[in-house]
């Protein structure tokens, strides 16, 4: 069962490497596996998600099925699209191409439309506002790609979704999911306060001395000369406020600076935008890679099944998927979930 | 109408200093706008409510402070309350109406306290009880919206059908069965949607008589938190009563938000400015430096401010409800324009003096250093003929300059004290002491204060010793005195 890897936490994230990872179907099965616990779910998305028809691939798309008693959040123009019998009881200032942000509670079983606020402090205050109605757990349905790895920074914990769709090659699919999944779940910085890490006013780069400075590399001086001039070589850590990319790190990386114990540190595992390359060559020349919210993996979903009609074998990449990762993994077009 | 010097003297920095509960008084604010002559009893009736508002803070904090926290809540739902005389409202709308109708349940009793402590008249927040009765059938008053099984027999048919097959699909195991089930009920569900539609148009028929009513409650709203807030900004910096002349104009101890606040954080404070003038032209001369200016741009602020339905910032105002007011002053803008600062200047005098010639009712006349561009002997017999001219209308009208013998030809003269009883030597230690600072010291030292100066013709020669105190090279000191 997935339940017992994800009860206990406040909030949840459901997020996709792909469209058809079956994001849609874990969700499912998470409120049909919670559907008899004494607790009140409640639901919402970033961004829209959860339509009959994909609109991005037009496949046909399963459509989310919740009980009684939960709490959903959606756009007002998503309501016609719910047939669950409802109460509305809030309305909310956060706006989207589909309206503002509407919550009810559903008075019965039925089929939702979610279309949530796309702003991280929205969603933030969203939750709060979902545990003031009664709310035990919020679950967050992560929409497309770049947007959904925000879902892990608001939520205790998060389902990693993949899938044929990803790609025809299984090894590429299962080391991109492993890889994705390692940087959700970077361990914590040591170098840095909540508060500096937090600072939307912050410069790009921020260098830590050994003896607790901190140093901001003077404007036209990359990351890279910053690292190799003589006079920085005390340096214990490097904070990249907003997005660390391959065009920063490659110059670190081919220089001369000598990084070994050097910690590499960004915000959450959704700023790390470098591949498994530079992540291995990092590793190699002894530095470390962490952010200030860690994000806990609860599984990694499967979806053997792809949208262009190439599957792949269930049980070879269940097996793989399992070698590769060592948190949960399931099958989520397998009606026990394969789940061991 | 706007004015384009509304900014320059500090119009907008006082609106934006009220604090109104609701979208409802916001929307009052947004849409701010001027009485005209004819309006002048609606005018008094507000700024009488205003006053009365005001004398009741205190004694009335605990109710005002509820108000405000009940008021704070709501939005402005105006426009789906119009659409709903025509279509019927979605259920997201219904439960905005529903809410604001509890909240009106709450706000009346407590504006009803106000009302008859306060003695303001002509608003009136009525509890929309009907409207929430159609809204809450079953009375629960809960702050949600649904509509209960109870609402049709068909509705509550097609509810327990619906439960029925859910309840079923919730047991089912086998996948046919449940895609069965989920179509069945999907009709069932659609068929739901259309009675839960029929009802809601329903209960919109049913509200439509009560629209009118829920409009003037929120009209009610809006101006008595319009009002609330002219209070407070009324009690937080000093406004007065009006009482409103034929065609002359009385301000005592007038203040300045805008200016007041940038001299607080200086650490300076405000002087208070008192003029009085009648039709013609009241001059205001004085030294560089002493707040001619500010003088004019205050009076301007507060006649302004008596228009648009606040009260002035004064001790006390009698003044006529303009049916315009004109300032003629530099504001920076006109560079852009690509005028000259003195042209500029003659093209939106001859506007103001076409409209005032043209003005049905009295009109404020305002000009700043008029002419100050041109050359001073140029300047001074444009300043001196402007002033001839306007003491022959029937308006206000209020000058400041530093050309000499225009004083001559003014109804009234007033001076700036400026530097007039300073004690020059003393002012010098001083500044000598606070190293550099040499503005500030000359700022402290300042009369700003009006005073009438009859008979007097020539502007006081305070600038020679701005120049000796801030330090300006001496042999150029030596030269100006050379040359008197």
């Amino acid at each position: 069962m997935l339940k017992e890897h994800i009860l206990g936490f406040r909030s949840l994230s459901i997020i996709g490497m792909c469209k058809n990872a079956g994001k849609t179907t874990v969700l499912n099965r998470i409120i049909r596996e919670l559907r008899d616990e004494p607790m009140t779910l409640a639901l919402t998305s970033i961004g829209r998600d959860g339509e009959a028809v994909d609109v991005v691939t037009g496949t046909a798309k399963p459509g989310i099925y919740v009980y009684e008693g939960s709490l959903v959040a959606t756009a007002r123009d998503m309501l016609r699209f719910c047939d669950a019998t409802r109460e509305i009881v809030g309305t909310t200032p956060y706006s989207t191409p589909l309206g503002d942000v509407v919550i009810f509670r559903a008075r019965g079983d039925g089929g939702v439309q979610l279309a949530g606020p796309s702003m991280t402090a929205q969603l933030i205050e969203l939750t709060n506002a979902f545990e003031t109605l009664g709310a035990d757990m919020t679950v967050i349905d992560g929409a497309l790609s770049r947007k959904s790895l925000c879902a892990p920074a608001v939520s205790e914990a998060t389902v990693l979704c993949t899938g044929a769709s990803y790609s025809r090659s299984i090894d590429t699919l299962v080391g991109d999911t492993a890889f994705a999944a390692k940087l959700l779940t970077l361990p914590r910085q040591t170098l840095w306060s909540g508060a500096e890490a937090g600072d939307p006013q912050a410069p790009k780069v921020r260098l830590r001395r050994k003896d607790g400075t901190v140093l901001i590399p003077p404007e036209g001086k990359s990351l890279a000369q910053a690292l190799r001039a003589p006079e920085n070589r005390d340096v214990a850590g490097v904070f990249i406020s907003g997005a660390l990319t391959e065009a920063t790190l490659r110059p670190v990386l081919q220089g001369g600076a000598d990084i070994a114990g050097v910690e590499f540190a960004a915000l959450d595992g959704s700023r790390l935008l470098i591949g498994r390359d530079a992540y291995d060559k990092l590793a190699l020349r002894g530095a470390k890679l962490a952010v200030a919210r860690p994000v806990r993996v609860a599984a990694v979903a499967v979806n053997p099944v792809s949208a262009c009609g190439f599957d792949m074998d269930p049980a070879e990449l269940l097996a793989r998927m399992r070698e590769a990762v060592d948190v949960p993994v399931l099958d989520v077009m397998n009606e026990d979930g394969g789940l061991l | 109408m706007r004015h384009e010097f509304e900014r320059n003297i500090g119009f907008r920095y006082a609106i934006d200093l009220l604090e109104p509960a609701s979208p409802y008084g916001r929307a009052k604010i947004a849409g701010l706008r001027f009485f005209s002559p004819d309006e002048r009893p609606e005018l008094e009736r507000q700024l009488q409510n205003v006053v009365r508002t005001l004398h009741h803070l205190a004694p009335l904090a605990p109710e005002y402070e509820k108000i405000s926290l009940y008021m704070m809540p709501l939005k402005d739902i105006r426009r789906s309350v119009e659409m709903c005389r025509e279509a019927a409202l979605s259920e997201t709308e219904l439960f905005e109406l529903k809410r604001f109708c509890l909240q009106s349940v709450l706000i009346s009793p407590v504006f009803a306290r106000i009302r008859d402590a306060s003695g303001i008249e002509g608003i009136d927040i009525r509890a929309q009880e009907e409207a929430l009765g159609l809204l809450d059938p079953e009375n629960a008053r809960a702050a949600t919206f649904f509509l209960p099984d109870a609402s049709s027999k068909a509705l509550l048919a097609i509810r327990k059908e619906k439960r029925a097959l859910e309840e079923k699909l919730r047991r089912a195991a086998d996948r046919d069965e449940r895609a069965r089930l989920m179509a069945e009920r999907a009709a069932v569900a659609a068929r739901e949607d259309v009675e839960e539609n029929r009802l809601r148009a329903e209960i919109c028929e049913g509200l439509r008589p009560h629209i009118d009513g829920i409009l003037r409650c929120m009209d009610g709203i809006a101006n008595f938190d319009f009002t609330l807030a002219r209070a407070k900004l009324a009690a937080a910096y000093g406004g007065c009563a009006v009482e409103f002349s034929r065609n002359e104009v009385e301000f005592v101890d007038m203040r300045n938000p805008r200016v007041a606040d940038a001299l607080k954080e200086r650490g300076g404070s405000f002087t208070p400015v008192s003029i009085s003038a009648g039709p013609g032209a009241a001059l205001i001369t004085g030294a560089n430096m002493g707040g001619k200016s500010v003088a004019l741009k205050t009076l301007a602020l507060n006649a302004l401010l008596v228009k648009a339905g606040l009260l002035p910032f004064a001790k006390s105002a009698r003044l006529p409800l303009f049916e315009e007011i004109f300032l003629v002053a530099e504001d920076g803008e006109d560079v852009g324009r690509g005028l000259s600062s003195f042209g500029a200047e003659i093209v939106r005098f001859n506007e103001m003096l076409s409209r005032a010639l043209r003005a049905k009712g009295v009109c404020l006349l305002l000009l700043d250093e008029f002419a100050r561009g041109t050359n001073p002997e140029e300047g001074a017999l444009i300043a001196r003929a402007v002033t001839r001219r306007l003491n022959g209308l029937p308006h206000v009208g209020v000058l400041t300059t530093h050309y000499d013998g225009v004083a001559r030809y003014a109804k009234l003269h007033y001076e700036v004290a400026g530097l007039r009883d300073m004690d020059v030597a003393a002012v010098a230690r001083e500044i000598a002491a606070n190293r550099g600072d040499g503005v500030r010291v000359i700022a402290r030292h300042m009369n700003y204060g009006l005073y009438r100066a009859q008979g007097r013709e020539s502007c006081p020669r305070d600038a020679r010793n701005v120049c000796m105190l801030l330090g300006m090279d001496a042999e150029i000191l030596k030269d100006i005195a050379a040359q008197e």
